[in-house]
């Protein structure tokens, strides 16, 4: 029974894909017709444009810093909020509103706010006295893709935190317990218990989040559309700019074929890597079970 | 089918019973009027030749690209359709447009501007004739310049002394300059054809790499630098710059006619004014069309065109022009007194005799990001405009020898 549900499935997944690869290696017009095979010259072009390279690289630092980030706030968050406290219930509900936002929506607002004239963002920080000239948040590139990452990360955050929540309320309390007993601190408690134990949960937030923010249009194609000078364009928004602006299908469709295998590669790397840590720290386990036995 | 032969069976009722030949026309949706508009247009023709029935399919701007590509594949393909002029190339190159030479009179074609025809000429070949038409000027804000004493300049070098009294006033910028996003290539040509250069050269190369062009940099860069703009012109699109001028904080813009209807609701009380772009070595506007095309693949070519001619007649045109606030593209709507009366719409279409044009060439939109990215860093002092210019003309003329 499972054969015909794992053939569909598999059908679903690869017929894309196949149809990715068949476009790529032909020549395309801008209505989307194939106009016979033109081998990798499609990929020839993606890799002798030196945009492209610049897109990749930012993309790696999107990724890492938006994951990172992500991850270094949601960890704390989550065990704040697994803790009990009056208003927890509120507290919750405000972390996880961003998600209840479209991306897309979250990304207007913010273009607004940061909007150097008439942004909310500059008219506070002169109210408060902390600048005396607005600032043109996205005017250059560093600024602009600093920015485009921080909302970034806050819109991760709740989805993260989602994940972190339901790990720590299934860890077992007694562990904590018996390491209070002994006099361990609150840092022992966090370095020697609920970090290791929350190992898997932090693996799959880390796998999710990179396919969901290494693939993430919105919030750079709202603010800045990849500009000023192409200086904060991902592949993501590259490959838009060239399918849906410049009708390079054919080349747009050989970029998005390396993004599904770098995507691919990497995640195949990372669940290797994980596979092998727990298999060695299963064995040490069991040597020192049989140790002390 | 049932449906296709209730219709044709109402349209008997009124109509006289006959074989009916059914033109299937596409329009664009310029705005709410533009449907209302060209079913007046076909009753009436409907009813000089009740042979014809023309049926109009009103889609909006957004997706009548996809919406044709899909016709195109699917083998249902419209008889006539507007369509933007810069899709023609395209279109043509793929032998789905058929070219009107043969269907156009002598006298059909003297009632067009020529300059309007310009566009829809490749290889050689008429593909199309425009359907709408608008044109680019510059506006200028008369409280301010009262303010500041200055005159509103008809040249660069009393648009760059203008500025400088401008921005002498409080919370004023004096230019306001375009850096992001859609069009910010177009806030280049402005200077550049003023300037007398050009986007492509005689011989198909890029204009980038000449002085006028360098000159026309050069001129945006030196007023940035001396606070003659709004600060870091990258961070303001084509709306924002637009809304600085609605707010009065702004001289000088260019902009299009489309703007004026949003002053009138908008900002009432600016006392503004429609001027020529100043004038360098040359003078120049930014004239966009669109395009009426013709279907290679329809069976009611004559039928189809019998139409265009019919709505092509000054009575409907002049409706359709003022209606929508377009610029006309025949000699008898241009020769009305409005276009050279009405303070609004006579800076706009003062231009149209010598109106310059997006090239149709391929990778156009390719060689306009080009432009944009290479103005951007110019802007932003990344590089100096000798080398920006220089090396987008070289990528562009790699573009172009693809």
């Amino acid at each position: 029974m499972i054969l015909p549900s794992l053939l569909l499935a598999m059908f679903i997944i690869g017929y894309p894909i196949i149809d990715l690869a068949w476009t790529s290696l032909q020549q395309v017009s801008r209505f989307g017709q194939l106009r016979g095979f033109n081998g990798f010259d499609n990929f020839a072009e993606v890799f002798g444009d030196p945009l492209f390279y610049d897109s990749l690289w930012r993309t790696l630092i999107w990724t890492v810093a938006v994951v990172g980030g992500a991850l270094l706030i949601s960890l704390p968050v989550a065990m704040m909020l697994n803790d009990e406290f009056f208003g927890r219930g509120v507290a919750r509900v405000i972390i996880m509103l961003p998600w209840a936002i479209s991306l897309t929506m979250t990304a207007v607002v913010w273009r607004w706010g940061l909007n150097g004239r008439a942004g909310l963002l500059n008219a506070s920080l002169m109210d408060l006295g902390i600048i005396a000239e607005p600032i043109e948040w996205l005017a250059t590139a560093p600024l602009a893709f600093t920015a485009e990452i921080l909302i970034g990360i806050l819109v991760s955050v709740p989805f993260t935190t989602t994940i972190f929540l339901g790990g720590l309320s299934s860890l077992p309390q007694d562990a904590y317990e018996a390491a209070m007993v002994d006099g361990a601190g609150w840092w022992g408690r966090f370095r020697y218990i609920t970090l290791p134990l929350m190992k898997p949960f932090i693996n799959i937030a880390i796998v999710l989040n990179v396919i969901y923010v290494f693939n993430s249009l919105p919030i750079i194609w709202v603010m800045t559309e990849g500009g000023p000078a192409n200086g904060t364009d991902i592949l993501v928004t590259y490959l838009y700019k060239l399918a849906f602006r410049f009708g390079q299908l054919g080349k747009a469709s050989a970029i998005s074929l390396i993004m599904f295998g770098v995507l691919f590669a990497f995640t195949i790397l990372y669940v290797i890597l994980v596979m092998r840590a727990e298999k060695e720290e299963g064995v040490k386990e069991e040597v020192s079970a049989s140790v002390e036995g | 089918m049932a449906t296709a032969a209730l219709a044709i069976g109402a349209l008997g009722a009124i109509a006289p019973v006959q074989a009916q030949t059914r033109v299937d026309f596409t329009v664009a949706e310029y705005s709410s009027k533009t449907g209302p508009y060209y079913e007046e247009v076909a009753s009436a023709f409907e009813k000089e030749n009740p042979g014809i029935d023309i049926n109009i399919q009103v889609v909006p701007w957004d997706t009548l690209l996809q919406r044709l590509t899909t016709d195109i594949a699917g083998g249902t393909a419209p008889d006539i359709s507007i369509i933007g002029t810069r899709w023609l190339l395209d279109f043509a190159a793929q032998g789905v447009a058929e070219p009107v030479d043969g269907y156009l009179t002598p006298e059909f074609k003297s009632t067009f501007i020529d300059t309007f025809m310009a566009p829809s000429v490749i290889d050689g070949k008429i593909m199309g004739l425009p359907v709408a038409a608008s044109a680019r000027a510059m506006m200028v804000n008369m409280d301010l310049f009262e303010k500041a004493g200055a005159t509103p300049p008809t040249n660069w070098d009393e648009f760059y002394a203008a500025a400088k009294k401008l921005a002498a006033l409080p919370d004023t910028f004096a230019f306001g300059l375009q850096g992001k996003e859609i069009e910010t290539d177009a806030y280049y040509y402005y200077s550049l054809w003023t300037h007398g250069g050009d986007i492509l050269k005689a011989d198909g190369t890029s204009g980038l790499d000449t002085p006028e062009a360098l000159e026309a940099a050069k001129l945006y860069k030196t007023m940035i630098d001396e606070g003659l703009t709004q600060p870091s012109p990258t961070n303001y699109n084509r709306e924002e710059v637009f809304n600085l001028f609605k707010q009065g904080k702004v001289g000088m813009i260019f902009t299009f006619p489309m703007l004026i209807p949003q002053i009138k609701a908008e900002a009432p009380d600016l006392k503004y004014k429609i001027l020529p772009f100043p004038e360098g070595k040359a003078k120049a506007t930014y004239g966009v069309t669109d395009t009426l095309m013709m279907f290679a693949d329809s069976d009611v070519k004559e039928a189809a065109w019998k139409f265009i001619e019919f709505a092509y007649k000054d009575e409907w045109r002049t409706k359709f022009d003022h209606g929508e606030g377009f610029l006309p593209v025949t000699k008898g709507v241009a020769a009305e007194d409005y276009y050279t009366t009405d303070p609004d719409i006579s800076g706009f279409a003062a231009g149209l005799p010598y109106a310059k044009f997006a090239p149709t060439i391929e990778y156009w939109e390719e060689i306009a990001d080009t432009t944009v990215r290479t103005m951007q860093q110019i802007y932003l002092g990344q590089v100096t405009p000798e080398d920006g210019l220089k090396a987008a003309a070289a990528e562009i003329n790699a573009i172009r020898a693809k």
